[in-house]
């Protein structure tokens, strides 16, 4: 039971994470110090937030491409409006919500009520988003107010403001388990027929999991303005790939059922400090992806031989 | 509501039914993919005519080798994001071997396609022997590949197709430019694989419900590892043709075809599922999206409409694609009948 709760929990992926830390520590002693762990987690933070968003979906057992699409559309968003100072930036956060949300839930409604396939009804809706954040910022450009490049990159009361993201996520989402919606969720993962039977209604749980994707993205897509000061229209398409290793190093099962939001966050932490080892190893960029598609296989298997174990644990 | 359950008037409908739901969605693409050429003359004379069909077809040839692949993988349940980087792989390889001569050709190629296999093989082995998903075993294989080719070419492919390659993709007889043939062959070939040999109805069962194709003798770890193989060597062979096409290979020449890649099979009718699909509707998927992008491009559309443009048929194909679609469409055909 308690290798089932600690494989459950994350623990394993944040076992990863201060290995790897400590490995980078030791390369490049200078990226211990405040400025540099606070830089780190400002990179990490858009693409902890992807996957925590992913992760929504992914555990009811759906799928969800248009995190790309969603990230581009919120940031061109994000860098055409012009608003200024603190009341602005929260200005342009309910914006940018908005628009997330108004994604996951066209998404939601397709997928759930009008039962296309998830892959292919968010395939079409990441690439209509990609042509209105395309209609809305031509190039690469726009405008991101200060107030957000300095204050949402910076820290409060000492402590990184993508920390303090990062933890509210997490604990959303420890608190989100223990609610019914958050039952219900994983109950729809494991077996979307049971749970049906047994009384859930299975297509508003599917329909909530793409809102709550959807505005984790345009959360992810604000955070992406301000880290990068500047917006572009093909913003999110990196995030495409990357977000579904975040989440699968994460141990969190594709398919649906088992698996945790902060893992997913520590997963994305961990993709990115691992560019950054590899980079700062000096290995040659052209074999980092060769090193990336490794590792990521690698990861999977530890968390499937881990898996294996508690299984193994629970028959006998 | 409480009526007892009857199946008097029921039938067994099973086969009929997917026999038409398929055929519907079959024929609704193409209808639509001609509608859409010959609707295009009344917004400018230039388009419409057999010309336009011919770039529409001789263009959407890369994309159905390619979708054949990706069709397979996805009847097995999974997904091939390699795609992109097995298609500048086959670029990159054929360009570095032929050296622009015409040398050796006849063992190039099929080199090529086996190396291909086997790097599709080794994302299959991972997928069924070592449990890893297969969008994230394919997607860690792509990346992979794709840096294995930009650091073996240090970001520069060098190199040239052969002369012979070229001149294949430059040639018509009787007007229609060759490679147009070799697709409409290779349809026939891969058609008559996929839906009426022992291979593809085995691929098929194993989609369908991979226990049930266990027990009932199949090689499920081996026919869904030839599924990928052969979507690897898919790839590959567009990539050979791509650089022929552009006289030479870039690393990125294959990103253009992932998505439409997974796109195709997916408005052609098949389930993302598993178990239901069909390569003339995957064909005709191909069709409809290299159709509207051209046309859209011949318009002089920008950018960003063209792609909401696209975005929207797809998901309005997907929308009247769906199962209830069908059911009602069945039930209006039997009242009236």
């Amino acid at each position: 039971m308690t290798i089932k709760r600690i494989a459950d929990s994350g623990l394993m992926i944040m076992v990863i994470y201060i290995l790897i830390f400590a490995m980078y520590g030791a390369v490049q002693p200078s990226a211990l110090s405040a400025y540099s762990i606070q830089g780190l987690f400002n990179n990490s933070l858009p693409l902890m937030l992807a996957a925590a968003g992913a992760t929504f979906v992914i555990l009811q057992g759906g799928f969800d491409l248009s995190v790309a699409g969603t990230i581009s559309l919120v940031n061109a968003i994000v860098a055409v409006l012009q608003f200024d100072g603190a009341l602005g930036a929260i200005g342009m956060l309910a914006i940018a919500l908005a628009a997330g949300i108004l994604v996951g839930a066209i998404n939601g409604f397709v997928v759930a009520y009008l039962k296309v396939q998830a892959i292919a009804a968010t395939l079409a809706t990441m690439i209509i988003c990609q042509g209105v954040a395309l209609l809305i910022l031509r190039a690469p450009g726009g405008y991101v107010s200060d107030f957000m490049t300095y204050e949402l990159t910076g820290s409060m009361f000492g402590i990184p403001v993508a920390i303090i993201i990062a933890t509210l996520v997490a604990l959303l989402w420890f608190v989100f388990r223990r609610t019914n919606a958050g039952r219900n969720l994983l109950a729809v993962g494991q077996d979307a027929k049971a749970a049906e039977l047994s009384g859930i209604n299975v297509a508003r749980t599917q329909f909530f999991s793409f809102i709550w994707a959807g505005a984790l993205y345009a959360l992810a897509a604000y955070f992406l303005a301000a880290l990068t000061s500047t917006g572009s229209p093909s913003a999110g398409e990196p995030f495409l790939l990357l977000t579904f290793a975040a989440v699968a190093l994460g141990g969190t099962a594709f398919g649906g059922g088992r698996g945790s939001v902060t893992a997913s966050l520590l997963g994305a932490a961990t993709l990115v400090l691992m560019q950054k080892l590899l980079f700062s190893v000096g290995v040659s960029s052209f074999y980092t992806g060769m090193i990336q598609g490794m590792i990521m296989v690698l990861a999977v298997l530890f968390s499937g031989a881990v898996q294996f174990v508690v299984d193994r644990r629970n028959i006998i | 509501m409480n009526q007892p359950y009857s199946t008097a008037d029921k039938q067994d409908t099973r086969q009929a039914q997917r026999f038409s739901s398929t055929s519907i969605a079959v024929l609704a693409i193409y209808s639509l993919v001609v509608l859409m050429i010959f609707g295009s003359r009344l917004v400018s004379p230039s388009l419409g005519g057999l010309s336009q069909l011919m770039t529409v077809l001789y263009l959407s040839s890369f994309l159905v080798i390619c979708a054949f692949g990706q069709g397979l993988v996805i009847m097995v349940r999974g997904l091939d994001l390699s795609v992109a980087s097995m298609i500048t792989l086959g670029g990159v390889l054929s360009t570095t071997f032929m050296q622009g001569t015409n040398e050796g050709l006849y063992f190039i190629i099929p080199g090529i396609l086996l190396i291909s296999a086997l790097v599709g093989m080794i994302s299959g082995f991972g997928i069924t022997r070592l449990s890893i998903p297969p969008f994230i075993m394919t997607m860690a294989m792509g990346l992979i590949v794709y840096s294995v080719c930009l650091g073996f070419t240090e970001g520069t492919p060098r190199g040239f197709p052969a002369p012979i390659l070229n001149a294949f993709m430059q040639s018509k007889v009787f007007g229609v430019a060759l490679p147009i043939l070799l697709m409409l062959i290779l349809i026939v070939i891969f058609t008559t694989l996929q839906s009426y040999s022992a291979f593809g109805r085995k691929l098929n069962a194993v989609g369908n419900n991979p226990d049930a194709a266990n027990i009932a003798g199949i090689t499920v770890k081996r026919m869904t590892i030839s599924a990928y193989a052969i979507s690897a060597a898919c790839s590959a062979l567009a990539g050979v043709l791509l650089a022929a096409y552009a006289n030479g290979a870039t690393l990125r020449m294959g990103d253009d075809y992932l998505l439409p890649s997974i796109a195709a099979v997916v408005v052609g009718g098949s389930s993302i599922l598993g178990g239901r699909g069909n390569f003339l509707g995957t064909v005709g998927g191909a069709l409809l999206l290299t159709t509207l992008s051209s046309m859209l491009s011949a318009l002089g559309v920008g950018q960003g409409w063209k792609t909401v443009l696209e975005g929207g048929v797809i998901l309005v194909a997907l929308l009247m694609l769906r199962e209830q679609v069908f059911a009602s469409l069945q039930s209006m055909f039997k009242r009236s009948s």
